[in-house]
This record gives structure tokens, sequence and C-alpha cells, in this order.
């Protein structure tokens, strides 16, 4: 029984799903896109709403109707692309020593059965749970006392730590789907256990990689709690930082605010549209594919 | 071996400000002032206070309906979009839109379109004939946009876990009870449910932690009002340390939020592997 | 079954070097980092860090730069550099910078941290500058009353160099159409406040939403208009005394009478000041940068004489934002040096235009390009000479203020009684309730 299931879900795994009936397909479209396209517009209203505030004029100026001017403004009079690249070398470190670290680690909560691996994983509980903003100041003096305080490396440390857990969990999760009988067989044939891990799991987890990829990512790119804590240059400001400074005493330049925030989110968006084509027919992430 | 540079990580970030916490919450402290040890007067008076009580009782509202509210509609949705729909890629990345968009735009966005009688929707709902709801200014309504705001910033992440769930679903066994004269629904019910069960399980869990431990989407939107209306435990933590400057208190409650969090994860966690075996 | 097998001795090896590496790199590479770091952040070692906030727009970060980028120090003396600190959560950054001893020499900040500070010796008193500036006459130039809201029994915490007070608004255009006066004692408000009622304009103008402070400093700035305030003479807490009960039953009575928006109690900053811009706003409380903030310069918007109340008193709340040294320093003498030259520099604000607050200088206030603005020139003349702190009561300023300043008891406190659901005794027994638990001195 048990093995039948297993050989059919690793075809699951790795092909893309597809093909059904033709006859009721093209109304059934239809009517399905009938049926998302309100439920999509009424989710994207207050979207449109950080849209139509970019391009409306700031309080202080003096052009009116929609206007290009707060993106004009924002490029020539604030450090936006510099705040863009520090983003990026945070975000992209986090996700890429995030995924390395917690492969691994999932597989072993994976396939663990033994009393060190369940403590490992309430450890994980416990350290997820607790919410970051009582663990700000004491990391900050760690950090200071280490010199990594108001540099980008010492904020991509804590973003791993932080996301790491979830990280772990989400692979671990993946990887429940993936049958041992793989790497049994390997195992068989002499390979060792990280040699089943690296070229059987790893190879057949790329789903789950992205999905934890994408998660780590909007984690770190968004987060400005830790971040206005650990930075305190200019120069080290990333794009949560650069959107807090035109927070001013009394008032804010909210177009400048909204010109930002899209410019923000462009490079996640690209990046799940990039990643659309590795995942399976049916949406981003493959990462709890079902029993 | 395979996990020590996690555990490495893990113990380095997380150990220290712990234990720290732990520690302050025993004494009488401010921001810059270690205060008095008072054992564990702190969490007595918050465990008599009716003001920790409330934030309790939002706390679970607030996860309740952010969990299931934002599970139904990424679930919905997903299951819409396993089929072909003309522009249904643009459609799935408009639809994780929410998501990415920075939360303290997005509050704006809300308190743009609700805040004021001559905002939007006040506006739309007079036109129609509603009369005019305080939205943010009234104690149910608060907790309604919050709550709302909650599921649509969330409702991305189920629809992606969601996503990845089906499409592991083997097809087969849809021919099968579609021969059997299942409808629609009771293929959703009896096929497809159960086998994406351990998937919804564990972004039940995840959705559950995100929501105890989320502070800026509510703080953002209405600051824990109106007359602590909205006040969520982690909200009342943040307001106890950094608005009252009681570090003591403030860091008890999330100690005990952590505590509760990590018996129910527990708990579910093995009800789900015993399932899968 | 998925578990793991016994033999791992062959992988365990690599994997132990492995995990080693990681964290060897996690280890040696701060080392780089730390020396990036350093060369991004400080230029010299012994510069004296100055931290300022963003008080203005754009304008006045490029201003303050230009003007710490201008001090020469005298030899032997470090110099200057300017450090941006956000107010969002700006008081996390200041703790764990003291804590860490990574924070800086001199500072402006919130209007009474340096009481806080000072309260765990992280402060260095002020003393000294003053007395030489009472030495070469320089103290004369200070308007009455602002230096001393910053002395202590230990000492000045810091010197003065902006203040802001609560003044009454009102916008002209408004009054004329509902046929009102404008008001003078409270008993007009009232009566103006239902005229203006009846063409849709509120004459309570308020905000208590998330991240709006006006609120909660309106109510304790008519508890001191008339006579009352949060702490009696002996700096103890005093909520229920009958001249505050006095005043939140007439905020009541404008709330019931709906004089006051209800939608005020979720107000944020900017829905506030959108309603002042819409012209929804008759008459309310407010900073003196209103017309600034909306940049409203019809002349329509103006400053109204402070109000009497039912007793005849005229007071208001003030904050004297002050620049603070820390203990924490290169050279005192050289953050000394530093103050000195700041603040008779500080003009170029006001003679450039690019703050909104009100000067502490009596030469700066004489100015022409400050007596440009009619508004501002209201607030010193009429509304500094009775402005109080929140110590308005007692002579001397204490560090029980800044822990009622932004404090969660009257955040709640304000949006219950803006919400008009109350009375005055019970919202004010749980305010004394709340606030007693939080003040610790």
């Amino acid at each position: 029984m048990t093995a039948t299931h297993e050989t059919g879900d690793l075809s699951h795994v790795v092909e893309v799903r597809g093909g059904k009936g033709r006859r009721s397909d093209k109304r059934g479209q239809w009517w399905r896109f009938l049926l998302i396209l309100p439920i999509a517009a009424v989710a994207l209203v207050p979207v449109g709403v950080v849209f139509l505030l970019a391009f409306t004029p700031s309080a202080a100026s003096n052009t009116t109707g929609l206007t290009m001017e707060n993106f004009s403004n924002v490029f020539a009079n604030t450090d936006v692309l510099l705040w863009l690249q520090n983003s990026l070398l945070v975000t992209v470190g986090t996700v890429l020593v995030c995924v390395a670290v917690a492969a691994p680690a999932g597989y072993v909560l994976s396939r663990g059965r033994s009393r060190a691996v369940a403590t490992y994983s309430l450890m994980l509980f416990v350290f997820q749970s607790l919410p970051v903003i009582t663990a700000v100041i004491p990391l900050f003096l760690i950090f200071a006392n280490i010199g990594l305080v108001d540099s980008l490396l010492g904020l991509t440390i804590v973003y791993v730590g932080s996301s790491m857990a979830v990280a772990i969990w989400m692979m671990a999760a993946y990887m429940d789907s993936i049958p041992i009988s793989l790497e049994e067989a390997a195992w068989i044939d002499g390979a060792s256990l990280f040699r089943g891990f690296w070229q059987v799991v790893l190879r057949n987890s790329l789903p789950g990689i992205l999905s934890t990829a994408i998660f780590t990512f909007l984690v770190a790119w968004n987060d400005y709690l830790v971040a206005i804590v650990f930075l305190r240059s200019d120069v080290a400001f990333t794009l949560p930082l650069g959107l807090q400074s035109f927070f001013q005493q009394n008032t804010t330049d909210w177009g400048a605010v909204m010109a930002v925030a899209v410019i923000a989110m462009i490079p996640p968006v690209a990046l799940f549209v990039f990643l659309n084509k590795y995942f399976s027919v049916g949406g981003i992430g493959g990462s709890l594919a079902g029993q | 071996m395979l996990v020590m540079p996690s555990i490495v990580l893990l113990l380095l970030i997380h150990l220290f400000p712990l234990f720290k916490a732990f520690l302050d919450s025993l004494h009488t402290g401010s921001l810059i002032d270690s205060g008095e040890f008072v054992g564990f007067q702190n969490y007595i008076d918050n465990l008599t206070s009716p003001t920790f009580w409330k934030a309790a009782r939002f706390t679970l509202v607030f996860t309740l309906v952010g969990v299931f509210g934002s599970w139904a509609v990424g679930l919905a949705l997903a299951l819409l979009l396993r089929t072909r729909i003309p522009g249904g890629g643009l459609i799935k990345v408009l639809l994780l839109l929410p998501w990415v968009v920075p939360i303290v735009v997005s509050s704006t966005a809300i308190n743009w379109l609700v805040a004021t009688s001559s905002s939007p929707i006040p506006v739309l709902f007079e036109k129609v004939g509603l009369g005019q709801p305080l939205f943010l200014a009234d104690p149910t309504w608060a907790a309604i946009v919050v709550c709302v705001f909650k599921v649509w910033v969330s409702f991305p992440f189920m629809m992606m876990m969601s996503s990845a769930a089906l499409s592991g679903v083997d097809q087969g066994v849809y021919e099968a009870a579609r021969m059997d004269g299942a409808t629609s629904m009771q293929q959703l019910r009896w096929v497809t449910l159960p086998m994406i069960a351990r998937s919804t399980y564990i972004s039940w869990i995840l959705m559950t932690i995100f929501c105890v431990n989320d502070f800026p989407t509510i703080f953002l939107l209405t600051g824990g009002g109106p007359i602590d209306a909205t006040n969520s435990l982690v909200v009342l933590a943040y307001r106890t340390v950094f608005q009252n400057q009681q570090v003591g208190p403030g860091v008890s409650i999330a100690f005990m939020m952590t505590v509760v969090l990590v018996v129910l994860s527990t708990v579910l966690y093995r009800q789900i592997r015993r399932a899968a075996h | 079954m998925n578990s793991l097998p016994a033999r791992t001795r062959g992988a365990s090896r690599r994997d132990v070097l492995k995990g080693t590496g990681l964290a060897a790199a996690f280890v040696l590479v701060p080392g780089l980092a730390t020396s990036c770091a350093k060369s991004k952040s400080e230029s010299g070692s012994g510069s004296l860090k100055f931290w300022d906030m963003p008080w203005a727009v754009e304008s006045y970060n490029t201003a303050s730069e230009a003007l710490v980028e201008a001090y020469k120090p005298a030899s032997g003396l470090p110099a200057a550099k300017l450090q941006r600190i956000q107010w969002n959560n700006f008081s996390t950054t200041f703790a764990s910078a003291l804590a860490s001893k990574t924070g800086p020499a001199v500072s402006s900040g919130a209007g009474f941290q340096a009481f806080q500070f000072a309260e765990q010796g992280y402060i260095a008193m002020a003393d000294n500058l003053i007395s030489d500036w009472e030495k070469d006459g320089f103290l004369n130039d200070f308007i009455t009353g602002t230096v001393d809201a910053l002395k202590t029994s230990e000492g000045y915490v810091g010197v003065p160099w902006q203040s802001d007070v609560r003044t009454w608004w009102y916008r002209k255009s408004l009054f004329d159409d509902a046929g009102a006066t404008i008001p003078t004692t409270w008993d007009e408000l009232m009566t103006a406040g239902e005229l203006l009622k009846e063409k849709g304009y509120f004459g309570f103008g308020n905000g208590a939403g998330a991240g709006n402070n006006i609120g909660a400093q309106s109510l304790v700035m008519m508890m001191i208009n008339n006579g009352g305030g949060l702490f009696d003479p002996d700096g103890e807490l005093d909520l229920l005394n009958e001249r505050n009960v006095e005043t939140i039953d007439f905020v009541l009575e404008l709330v019931k009478a709906g004089i006051s928006d209800p939608a005020a109690v979720s107000y944020t900053t900017d829905n506030h000041l959108g309603q002042w811009k819409n012209k929804k706003f008759a008459f309310g409380i407010h900073t003196p940068a209103l017309d600034d903030n909306i940049a409203d310069s019809s002349g329509d918007l103006l400053i109204a004489s402070p109000l009497a109340g039912p007793h005849g008193d005229k007071a208001t709340l003030a904050y004297v934002n002050n620049i603070m040294m820390y203990t924490n320093t290169p050279s005192q003498e050289g953050s000394e040096a530093f103050v000195d030259y700041y603040i008779r520099g500080m003009k170029t604000y006001w003679q450039t235009s690019v703050i909104s607050a009100l000067p502490v200088l009596q030469s700066i206030v004489d100015m022409p390009e400050f007596q440009k603005s009619g508004n501002k020139v209201k607030a010193v003349k009429e509304y500094l000479p009775i402005a109080k702190t929140y110590a308005a009561r007692s002579s001397e300023v204490f560090p029980a203020i800044a822990q009622v300043d932004g404090s969660q008891p009257l955040a709640q406190f304000t949006q219950t009684v803006l919400g008009g659901q109350t009375d005055a005794k019970s919202a004010l027994t749980t305010l004394q309730q709340g606030l007693s638990a939080i003040v610790t001195s």
C-alpha cells in the first residue's frame, strides 16, 4: 500500500499537471474568469489607491491632475537607488544563506525520529514564537559589542536568524512528501547520507526551495522594525527606512512615499513573474505538495 | 551535522534575547534603567488586568478571522486559478500584490479609503443608503476593518500554499469521483480537501503564529484604539514597553504569548505528524 | 519509514567541516564588516556625534547639515558630525545606543527625554554653559521661562533651542459664513460652536488616532488652561481635582453637542490636517505650524488669542525642545563649545524659514524674517508667556512628565472622552489609575 502511494507521489512532484475534459472547459473558463474578476478588482482597490496617490502631486506642489513628478522628484532628490541597492544586497544575502542553511536542517527535521530531533523541533517553535520587538534591544547590545551595528551584514544575520525557523519548517514539510525509498535506493548503491540528501532530495525540492526563497525574500524586503534599530547611517538605509525618512515632524510627503512604495514593489513582482515558470501549473509554490 | 549551521545561527540570534527578555520580565525597569527585581509580580499584574484579557479576546478574534478568512479566500482563489483562465498568469501575480506592498503604505491606503466622512467608502455607503459608519472611530467597526485588513494582507500567502498543495493532487482521483456521480461540491469536500489536509494544517499553524505576533498591521492602522478596541496582545506589549516605558510588564505579556503559541503549535504539529502515518 | 539510518560516519565529517566553515565565516566576516562599517560612519575617531531629528521638511535637514558642517572648532577640540535619527521608534534607538555606549555626545530629541536620561546618569548637565552665558549676557536673550523649564534639582538638563506650544486656531471664512464671533472664553466657544455646527463645521477640531498625540495634548492643555493639570504642586498625580473635572465636563458637552467631530477619535495626523485643509474644522487646538503643514498662506487660517477658562485663567501646554549633552563624549569642553556655536548659529533656520517651530531667543523673534509670520509672532507674544509644561502647577520639573507624555492611559483617556460615552469623573479616575501604574518617581 505504502509503496504504490509513494511512487505515485513522486510523479506528481516532477510532472506538470494538465489535461482536462474538453467540452465544458471553454465555458468553465469564462465562468471562472467572470467570477474571479470582481474578487480581484475588490482585492486590488487598496493597491490601486497606492498607485493613485503615487501619481497625484503632493500638497506642496502646484501641478494638478496625474503626474510623474513624484517619481522624478524621488529619483532626483533622494537616495532611492541606494536604498534599492542596499535592500537587494541584504535580501538576496538573506535568502541565499537562509535557504542554504534551512535545506539540510529541514531534511533532518523531516527524516529524523530521535529525541534530539524532537527537541530541535520544539526549539524552533519557541524561537519562532517570540515577537521580534522584545528581541530587538538585546540583539542590538550583542551586535554593538561585536561591531556589527549600522552594517548591512549585521542586518542580514538578524534576518537570517529570524526567518530561519519558518524556512526550516517549510523545507521539512515539503521534503515530507518525497518518499524515502528514493534515498534508500541511493544508499543501497553506496551513497553517503549527504549524497542522498544532495542528489536525491534536493534535486526534487525545487518548488519547496523556491517557496521558501519567496517567503524569506518578502520578510527581509519589507522589514522596518529591526532595520530602524540596527541601521543609522543614511548610506546603509534599506527601502523601508528610506520610506520612513519622509515622515517628518508634523507632515508627510505622501506623494514621495507612494512613489518609493511603487518602486519597492517592482523587484518582488519581477521575482514572482520570473519564478512563475518554474512552478507547476496552478500557482506559485510547491512547498507543501500534498501527500 | 547537517543542522549545525542552523543551530549556531538560531542560538546566536535567539538565545540571548530570550534570556534577557525573561530577566526583564522579572524586573520593573524602563528602556534605560533595569529597575528592581519583583519576581513574578508583572505576570500576576497582567493576568489580573482587564486590559490584558480584553486584548487576549481580541487576539483570539483577530487570529480566528485572520487564519480562516485568509484560508477560505486563498483556497477559493487557488481553486479558481487551478484551471486555465484567460489572463490567469497576470491575475495570479496581481493577486500577490497585497502581500508585497509595505504595510505602512497599505495601511495608509486603507486609512485614505475609510477614515473621514469625505473618504470614498463612507461616501459610497451613504449613497447606497447604509448610513455613515465611523469605520475607524467606532470600536466595533474598527475591529471589523482591522480583521478585514489582515485577511487582505494574508490571503496571497494562503493562496500560494493552497496552490502548491493542489498542484500535487492526482487528477485521476477526480475522474473516478466524477464517474461515481459526485458533484463539484462533493468532490471538493471529499476528495480535494482531505488530500491537501496536511498542508492545510501547517498553513493554519503558520498563519496563527503570524496573526498572534502581527504588530504593524494593527498598530499602523488604529494604534490599538479606539479605546483599546483593537488592542491585540502584541500591540499591548509594544505600547506597554515603548509608550508607557514599562519594560517588565510588556515583556511578560510577550512571554505568555510565546508559551501559549508554543504549546498550541506543538500539540497541533503532533496531530499532523500522527495523521501522516 | 522516514528515519535516519545508523551509518553517518563518512557524511558527518564532511558536514562538520561544512558547518564549521559556515560558522567560521560568520565570525571572520564581521571583522571585515566592522572595518567597512566604520569607514562608512564616523570619519575621525574623537569627533562629536550630534544626533538631530527631522524637525521639519527636507530643507531643514539640509540646513542643519550645513550648519554642523560649518563648525570650525578651536584647536584641540573635536569637530562635529551630524546623524539624522528618525522619529519612528526613536526611544528604542536612543535607549539601545545609550546602553551599548554607542550614543551621541550631543543631541536634540523629545521634549522630556533629557529628564529621564539624566535620572540614569547619562546626561552631562549644562550648568557650566548656562553660567558662561549669564556672564556674557547671552542668557538674557532667552525668552523668560524657557531656560528654567529645564532646571531640575541636579542642574540644567539641557539648553532650549525651540519651543512648541498648543494654540487655538480658527478659519475666518467659516466663522463669517456661520455668522459666529471668534471666542475669547470657553462659554463663547460653546456658543460659536453651535452656530458653526448649523453650517456643518466643527468648532472643536481634534484628532486622537494612531500616531496622533494632538488630541491628548489638547485635553491636557485645557486642564492646564483651567488651572488644573495632571500633577499637583508637589508633583503627585492629581487628576480628580475639581478644575480637571470641570474641564472634562465641558469637553464632553462639546462632544455631545456635536461640536467635536465624532470621527476625530480615529484621526491620524494626516486625517486631522486634512480636515483643516478641507475647511471642515473651524476652530481647534494645534501646533503653531498648522498653516505651514497644510501649506495655507491665504491668511484665512489664523491663531486666536488664548481663551480664558471659566475662572478667568489663561494658560497653555508647552514643550521646550532642548539640546542635551551626554556623559559619553570625547570631550565635555568640546561638547559645550559645539552647543554654544549651535545655539548662536541656529537663527539661520528662521532666517531661511526652514523651520516652523517657535524660537526661544528674543533676537530671533525680533528678526524681520520671523516677524513676517503673523501667526507665529502672535504665538510667541500671547502664548509663550502663559505656557506651562506638564508640571503646570509646580515650579520644578520632574522626570514623571516624560513618562506620561505619549503614554497609553492618556491616549485611552482622550479616545474615551472624544467618544463621548462617559462622564468626567469615571474617565479621570481611570486615567489616574492608569498613570499611577506607570509613574514610578
